[in-house]
Parts: C-alpha cells; structure tokens; sequence
C-alpha cells in the first residue's frame, strides 16, 4: 500500500513502462528479441488491469495476447522465409 | 495478503523483468519470463478471481511454445 | 502459517540461483523449484475449495512450459523435416 495505491497497481506501472522501452530499443535488434520483449508489457498490463477486479477483462486479454503471439510469429516465419 | 507473501511475489516480478530484459539469449530470456509470469499468480489468486487462475495457467504456456516455434527455425538454420 | 513463508523464501532463493547462473542447462531445474514453490503458495493462500483446482492447473501448465524449453534447446521434437 504506497501512496494509497493497490500494491499491483505500482507493480504494473513499473513493468508496463520499463517492458515499453525494453520493445522500443530492443538490445539484439532482430524480430525474434522485439517479439519475446512484447510480453513483457502484456503482463504488466494485465496486472494493472488487475487492480480494478474485473473478471472478465482479464480472461479475455490473456486470450487475446497469446492469439495476437500466435499470429506475429507466423508472419515473422512467412517473412524470413521469402527473404 | 500478507506482507512478507506480497514481497516475495514482487521481488520475483522484478526479478524476472530486469533478467529478461538484460539477457541476449532467447532461451535465458524465455526462462525469465517465466519466472515473470509465476510471479503474477499469487496477486491474481489473492483477490480471488480463481477462475481467472485457473484459465491464465492453461493459456499462458502456449505464448511460450509459439515463441519456441520461431526459435527452433532459427537455430536449426 | 510457517509453511507459506518458507514456500516463499524457496521462491526468491530459486530466483537468485537462476540470474547468477551462466549455463542455460542449469537454469531449467531452478525454473522447477519456483513452479513448485508456486504452486504451494497458491495452494496455502486462501482457504477455498476451489483453490486446489486453481494450483494443480498452475502446476499442469509451468511443467508443460518449461519442459518445452528444455525439449526445444537440446533439440529434440524433430519437426516436419
């Protein structure tokens, strides 16, 4: 309990915004880094989602994060495969 | 929760998201999402949406093996 | 009550052992310890039937996990071709 915040909403903060500059200037700048880094925000915005109790908010964002996952490395598969 | 349960899962978070964002290898930084994501559980058990749990510890592994796919046509190549 | 903070403890010893580790191999029983450290957390936190049913599917899935890491990095599971 910081500052009259929920202990998740501190922690989301914290993993959303240092996971966004993690994504923005990956450190190996190729697909596959910039893509594993994307995780990190989703779960730092599942946990600030999590400070406001709402159900299903949650399940479907986790559906939705591991279906857009599912989606980019088959782009990324197509996309090494052409070039 | 209590307070020494509540540290302990946010060490861990912490933890897992400084090594994944410091490490250069996928693997190392597959293994430290991992320890990110079981770190998130015991704040989402504590407000008691269990189905949510429950649902989120079926789903979440498969974002891991649909990022191994890309790996292993990387590292077989 | 001891048995939760002990769970807990486990946890953030298993944490420090896998970032001062350098092999990838050693990393992946650490991995194990903080899955099962986990789900005894789950399991102990709140008293509530469904509780049990929440820490064996955390337990089905970090296990299916990290035995996919450890299946792709040795390179087994040969895929089409």
């Amino acid at each position: 309990m910081i500052a009259g915040y929920a202990p998740e909403f501190i922690l989301g903060l914290v993993v959303l915004v240092a996971g966004t500059i993690a994504v923005a200037f990956p450190q190996p700048k190729n697909y596959l880094t910039r893509l594993i880094n994307l995780e990190i925000p989703a779960f730092g915005l599942l946990l600030l989602m999590l400070s406001y109790n709402e159900a299903l908010a949650l399940l479907t964002f986790g559906a939705i994060s591991v279906l857009s996952t599912f989606i980019y490395v088959r782009v990324i598969q197509k996309k090494e495969a052409a070039a | 929760m209590d307070e020494i349960i509540m540290a302990a899962s946010a060490i861990l978070i912490l933890i897992g998201m400084i090594s994944a964002i410091v490490n250069l290898d996928p693997f190392d930084k597959l293994i430290s999402l991992s320890i990110l994501i079981s770190g998130i559980f015991p704040f989402i058990v504590d407000r008691g949406l269990l189905d949510v749990a429950i649902a989120l510890a079926l789903i979440a592994p498969l974002s891991t093996v649909f990022i191994l796919m890309a790996c292993q046509k990387r590292a077989s190549s | 009550m001891i048995a939760i903070y002990l769970c807990a403890i486990i946890a953030v010893y298993a944490a420090l052992r896998i970032i001062t580790e350098r092999n990838t191999m050693r990393k992946l029983p650490f991995l194990n310890v903080i899955s099962f450290a986990v789900t005894a957390i789950i399991a102990l936190l709140l008293p509530h039937p469904l509780t049990i049913l929440a820490a064996a599917a955390f337990f089905v899935g970090s296990t299916f996990e990290s035995n996919a890491i450890a299946s792709t990095w040795s390179g087994g599971m040969k895929r089409n071709g």
